[in-house]
């Protein structure tokens, strides 16, 4: 069976059903409610200091975290649906060798989340900058530091539905998958913090704001990773869920 | 759906027998399998019967790889399927009609199994003649009837227009014509080589359907044959020594069954039987020739297997 093949027919199932409009829909709201805040927030004192550097309006339209949940969501579902449903019964007929079948599968989710983490960074940069023209500062964004901010969400959503998807295989229940990404995501980094500080600047979160060329010194971090160790850091935490996903659906019957 | 052989049926395969050999399978505690053998050959029908929760649908699931056994195996021409290379253009099958994601097209859905076979969409369409869903094959199959799922799945297992079909209750939710059509279907396939094993909870719809029957009761063999031989008059025996008489019947090559004091034997005649009784000086208690619907025969085996099992 040809690996193609199966990724062509994973993509299909990925678009024959309605959720990733459901999820454009969900990013199209995240830039609408940033294309608000540049457009209508003040700080505390009243002013719009907040947007009043290229640096502050990159941090603001950095889309990585987002992208790495919403995203994550994303893969869950898709992930755990083919179980629900049973779905799964035909992919592994026409492919016994599971471990291929898998493996089409978190490739196609990846591939979705990347197209959905690119569309929510330009939805919010379009908001940020539309809203931002109208403001006494204008956009000052570099068009280097837009392309960095939608390449690291491309980046991070790939990871993120990986990531999910891996966690929806092994959980096969949509909800069960679901609150697994919400603990992986975003109860358990901060656990790890807490227990050791030096832990701080590999969290997804963090290493997902690194990606988007946004430094953590605002945010009261002592450390931050490079970019080679962010990308290579954030690929663990997809590949640890993905490995489970394999041995899973090689030890257990698929009905 | 179209009538059978207008669409989808082998062309000359080779013959491609399902073989099970000693089949076990435990889910925890509880044994669903237990050293089940049977041969389902090319060409024929193969009516596969028994209880709820006999082991049927467990039984479909380990010969697909879709469950693991915990001992012995199932080959589809000699190969298990996890080893054919190109397995849904050997074998198709339909083990969960409700398989579906409920927002999904019907077109989608074999769209989906076309691009993994290698398939193009003009064979999508024709099999979506041939079930009858070309009419509904755009709309979701949520609002699809039950019946009209069966022959989506029907679908799913004819795409890729394999000679081997096995199906798991394949006329659930099927209204009288659809039933009709797709046992045309079946029989065409068969007639043109193909093996198919039908698991099915309706006797009459069996004894029009197949050939063979493999009957499972509690995860174990209780009948197998040809249906006509199943079917032939049988010889129910009381007598003073049942045990002793059926080794004698069974050494004369008759095929025995118990229940409870009874013995019911085919193979041989009436006047065989008393005779052998007569000389091994086993008294007999009554002896009479009764034949059977497939019905009566199904109820008599599985009630037997029952007792034997206690």
């Amino acid at each position: 069976m040809s690996p193609l093949r199966l990724f062509r027919a994973e993509i299909r199932k990925l678009t024959t059903t309605r959720m990733p409009l459901a999820f454009l829909a969900v990013l199209a709201g995240v830039g609408a409610i940033n294309a608000s805040l540049v457009r209508w927030g003040t700080d505390f004192d009243g002013s719009k200091a907040f947007i009043s550097t290229g640096a502050d309006q990159q941090s603001l339209m950095a889309f990585g975290q987002n992208a790495l949940l919403i995203c994550g969501l994303f893969g869950a579902v898709a992930g755990a649906r083919e179980h629900t449903y049973g779905t799964a019964i035909w992919t592994f007929l026409a492919s016994p060798r599971r471990a291929r079948a898998v493996a089409a599968q978190l490739a196609a989710v990846a591939t979705g989340g990347a197209v959905l983490g690119t569309a929510g960074a330009l939805l919010t940069a379009i908001g940020v900058s539309g809203a931002a023209v109208t403001t006494e500062f204008g956009f000052l964004v570099s068009a280097g530091g837009v392309l960095r901010v939608v390449v690291a969400a491309a980046f991070c959503g790939a990871i993120g539905a990986v990531l999910g998807a891996g966690l929806g295989v092994v959980v096969r229940n949509a909800g069960g998958a679901v609150t697994g990404v919400v603990l992986a995501l975003m109860v358990v980094p901060p656990l790890l913090v807490q227990l050791s500080a030096d832990a701080a600047p590999w969290v997804p979160s963090a290493l997902a704001t690194t990606l988007s060329g946004i430094t953590l010194e605002a945010a009261g971090a002592e450390r931050q990773a490079g970019v080679g160790a962010a990308l290579a850091v954030l690929v663990l935490w997809a590949v640890v869920p993905s490995v489970a996903a394999f041995v899973a659906t090689d030890r257990r019957d698929v009905v | 759906m179209v009538v059978a052989g207008a669409v989808g049926t082998p062309s000359g395969p080779p013959p491609i027998p399902i073989e099970v050999d000693g089949l076990t399978k435990r889910y925890g505690s509880h044994l669903a399998l237990d050293d089940l053998s049977f041969v389902a050959r090319a060409g024929r029908v193969t009516g596969f019967l028994g209880p709820n929760g006999s082991g049927k649908t467990t039984t479909m699931k380990v010969m697909l790889d879709l469950a693991s056994a915990d001992g012995g195996g199932a080959t589809i021409g000699g190969t298990r399927y996890r080893d054919l290379p190109d397995p849904t253009s050997v074998v198709g099958a339909l083990v969960e009609s409700n398989a579906f994601h409920p927002g999904r097209s019907g077109r989608n859905q074999l769209r989906i199994l076309a691009d993994v076979d290698g398939l193009d969409a003009e064979r999508v369409d024709e099999v979506l003649e041939t079930v009858g869903l070309g009419g509904a094959a755009d709309r979701p199959v949520g609002g699809y009837s039950l019946g009209m799922r069966q022959r989506l799945g029907l679908g799913c297992a004819l795409l890729g227009d394999p000679p081997v079909l096995i199906l798991d209750e394949p006329a659930n939710g099927l209204d009288p014509k659809g039933i009709r059509e797709m046992r045309d279907l079946l029989r065409a396939r068969a007639a043109a080589g193909g093996t198919t094993l039908v698991s099915s909870h309706l006797l009459a719809e069996v004894e029009l359907l197949a050939d063979d029957v493999v009957v499972v009761d509690r995860g174990r063999l209780v009948a197998e044959g040809a249906l006509d031989d199943l079917r032939t008059e049988t010889v129910a025996v009381r007598c003073s020594d049942p045990s002793r008489l059926a080794s004698i019947l069974e050494g004369a090559g008759a095929n025995v069954n118990r229940d409870g004091g009874e013995l019911s034997v085919q193979g041989l005649s009436e006047e065989e039987t008393g005779r052998l009784a007569f000389d091994a000086g086993i008294v007999i208690h009554r002896l009479h020739a009764e034949s059977g619907t497939l019905e009566e025969r199904f109820l008599r085996w599985t009630a037997t297997a029952g007792e034997a099992s206690r």
